[in-house]
């Protein structure tokens, strides 16, 4: 199980990093979709079934579709490419690259340091999460809710088209 | 399940959510920049459950399904807003459509 | 949870229920004096529970909400701004030919929102809260949808909220995976450890505090922001939204232990110099009325800083004094902006402001009262409220803090008092701005209140002292 985690992290990884790359919006969401799948399958490695099955329905189920819509409708695919080619110069790149590099080494030398516990044990499934959301989380639950309630109200509002 | 060190999940979560920052740094189209939120927020999730396992409480993975819930209604309004964007300015990059001084 | 659990949310519970009543009534039967009516009702009958409420606290309600007299002071503040905010909006409004009754329901999400987050004591209901407050401000700010630089400034406002909620998101999990608790007392409790990765999380967590209250150096936006949005939001941005998660910092990183509090010391010091200085520098060139007032809230939110690091009972009662004149202050001026405002054309620049005394005696003097709180300068609550700051950090010994303060201030005067000049200067040419035909009788209303406010705490500040003690500093 744990050659699983390292497998599925290297590909999450390598997947995100050519998202950054692509030119073509079609392509950089099928990586995106390609990380947050390996991402389920660590979650699965963790002993997390629920989320892991919760980010393939949702996030790349749902929340990717919404960008692949986005797309359609605005048409970036091919024509979009020769544009984002000419933003993606050298000396753009350097700087936030070089920073980047040092930052995450930085924390993976941090995070090294700390000795951590070995995760293992019983999978935590659907039913103790399912206690946790209708027992502590009840009220986070129904400000979930308000949230997608308002997510809900304003997109609605800004999608119509203005009167003018 | 065999044993998966705590530190390399919250690295590779680290990762991730580095990768999501560069991402918006060196994106100028507000489109990436979007995909770049969500790649960030799904790591810091992904921390969440990797913390939660640590410590094999079930809280992790409902804070996850919170985060799910805030990306959905953020990615709403937002893909909603990059249309309109586009309707108003004709362009997605960030540097031409800015009407307000930076 | 019991029913006496579920009372003690009677706040909460009634905006939420108003803002569904809300969004019903439009969906039924679109009318914009409806919608403003039951939001209003809604919003009075929250604020006059709190008092109800009271007696049932301090309340543990599930481990995510806590309800004391803290939060209930605070959300008390929180509700009488959305009342405002709902009054001046709806004479904006009404100069507009769109769907005005969204605004409201996102308004009143927006409250519960901020509500909430004043009031929770886990990482759950913190984010949560933040979450709605600032998704429904997505919305509000982007609302005129058909303006461009409204559109601009959603975006903006979207992607840095976006960001700063996955710094928050990722500083919380690195605390999680340290502690094993979600909740801020387990937190505070085994925040004792010096470890690294605990220090990062924190860190990130600051980071996105940051962002949220708009501090140097964490504005980029914000100026962009608050020009790009309608005058009324913008007064609640830079109210409500830096109030309520001002209320939070101070709640629970306080008594955070000795060893950390070394460090994050200097973190803040150097955030509350750097704001109180670049804020009111920063003012200086301006020329546009909501971006001058945009980096005026940073200077001031630097000032609030100042209170925040002195903490004990002197640093609250300062905080919670000076968010109350800052809320009565901002309000008032973004009011100001409001009413002689349209949807389309907003009275940005300073231009617009010129000989205002001469068209508009009323509407000039109120502004120069906010103007003259904003600065600090006597009769008003502004400057009572810089006095307990000073009070507070002279018990501190916060030297070098006070001495910025000083000196922040009097740079202050310089652009507050450019504005109130052009009020007061006579006009060549008597240019007549459209949209500035009659003057929203609930607006006035509401703007003479503010102002008459003002003036009356900087005289007798007593009152209100008394109930922030009551309330408030009794949590130390």
């Amino acid at each position: 199980m744990i050659v699983v985690f390292y497998i599925a992290s290297g590909v999450a990884i390598l997947s995100t990093f050519l998202v950054i790359l692509q030119s073509n919006a079609v392509h950089a969401l099928l990586y995106a979709i390609l990380s947050l799948l390996s991402v389920a399958i660590v979650f699965f490695s963790l002993g997390a079934p629920l989320v892991a099955a919760l980010e393939v329905i949702v996030y790349a189920g749902a929340i990717m579709v919404l960008f692949v819509f986005v797309v359609m409708v605005l048409n970036l695919g091919p024509g979009a490419e020769g544009q984002e080619r000419v933003w993606l110069q050298p000396r753009t790149w350097t700087g936030p690259v070089i920073l980047t590099l040092v930052l995450v080494g930085e924390l993976i030398y941090i995070f090294l340091a700390r000795p951590g516990l070995a995760l293992g044990g019983p999978a935590i499934g659907p039913q103790e999460v399912s206690l946790a959301l209708y027992g502590p989380y009840l009220l986070g639950v129904e400000l979930a809710s308000i949230l997608l309630l308002a997510g809900l109200v304003g997109a609605y509002h800004l999608g119509r088209e203005p009167s003018d | 399940m065999a044993e998966v060190p705590t530190q390399y999940g919250i690295i590779l979560a680290a990762i991730l959510f580095s990768l999501g920052v560069a991402g918006i740094l060196l994106r100028r189209n507000i489109f990436f920049i979007l995909l770049f939120v969500e790649v960030m927020l799904n790591a810091a999730g992904l921390a969440f459950v990797v913390a939660g396992a640590r410590w094999g409480q079930a809280d992790g993975q409902v804070m996850f399904i919170f985060v799910l819930a805030t990306a959905a209604a953020e990615v709403a309004i937002g893909l909603g807003l990059l249309l309109r964007l586009h309707h108003q300015f004709k362009t997605l990059n960030v540097d031409e459509a800015s009407d307000l001084r930076g | 949870m019991t029913s006496a659990d579920i009372l003690s949310l009677l706040p909460l519970l009634v905006v939420a229920t108003t803002g569904v009543v809300v969004m019903l009534a439009a969906a039924f039967y679109r009318n914009h004096r409806l919608s403003l009516v039951l939001t209003l009702a809604g919003l009075l009958v929250a604020f006059i529970s709190l008092p109800f409420v009271s007696p049932l606290t301090p309340r543990q309600v599930t481990p995510l909400v806590l309800v004391d007299g803290y939060a209930l002071f605070y959300m008390g503040l929180i509700f009488a701004a959305s009342f405002i905010v709902a009054l001046l909006a709806y004479g904006y409004l009404e100069k507009w030919d769109g769907n005005p009754e969204e605004l409201y329901v996102l308004l009143l999400l927006a409250t519960l929102g901020a509500a909430v987050l004043v009031g929770s004591s886990h990482f759950a209901s913190f984010f949560l809260g933040l979450e709605t407050l600032s998704v429904a401000l997505y919305a509000m700010i982007a609302y005129n949808r058909s303006l461009r630089r409204g559109i601009e400034a959603g975006i903006k406002y979207l992607v840095l909220a976006g960001v700063t909620a996955a710094f928050l998101l990722f500083g919380m999990a690195l605390v999680y995976a340290e502690t094993g608790t979600l909740a801020f007392s387990g937190v505070v409790a085994a925040a004792g450890g010096a470890s690294l990765q605990l220090m990062v999380g924190l860190g990130m967590l600051i980071v996105g505090v940051g962002f949220k209250l708009g501090v140097v150096p964490f504005h980029m936006w914000t100026p962009d922001v608050y020009q790009g949005a309608p005058a009324p939001v913008t007064g609640l941005l830079a109210s409500m939204s830096k109030g309520a998660v001002f209320a939070l910092l101070l709640r629970y990183f306080t008594p955070v232990p000795a060893l950390e509090r070394q460090g994050l010391v200097w973190v803040f010091t150097a955030i509350a110099i750097l704001s109180m200085l670049g804020g009111n520098i920063l003012a200086l060139t301006q020329d546009n009325v909501k971006r001058i007032l945009a980096y005026s809230s940073i200077a001031h939110l630097g000032y609030l800083l100042v209170a925040f690091l002195a903490s004990g009972p002197a640093g609250q009662l300062a905080v919670a004094f000076y968010l109350v004149a800052y809320f009565a202050t901002t309000l008032s001026a973004f009011g100001v902006v409001t009413v002689l405002s349209t949807p389309d054309d907003e009275a940005e620049s300073l231009q617009a402001y010129q000989g205002l005394y001469y068209r508009r005696p009323w509407l000039a003097i109120i502004f120069t009262i906010a103007l003259l709180s904003l600065a600090g300068i006597p009769p008003t609550a502004g400057l009572v409220g810089k006095i307990f700051i000073a009070a507070a950090g002279v018990q501190a010994s916060l030297w070098l803090l006070l001495i910025v303060l000083v000196l922040a201030s009097v740079i202050g005067v310089f652009y507050y008092m450019r504005i109130v000049i052009t009020m007061f200067r006579r006009p060549e040419v008597e240019a007549a701005r459209p949209g500035m035909v009659g003057l929203p009788r609930a607006a006035s209303v509401v703007l003479g209140v503010l102002s008459v406010i003002l003036v009356g705490l900087g005289i007798y500040p007593v009152p209100v002292m008394r109930i922030i003690e009551r309330t408030v500093a009794r949590l130390v």
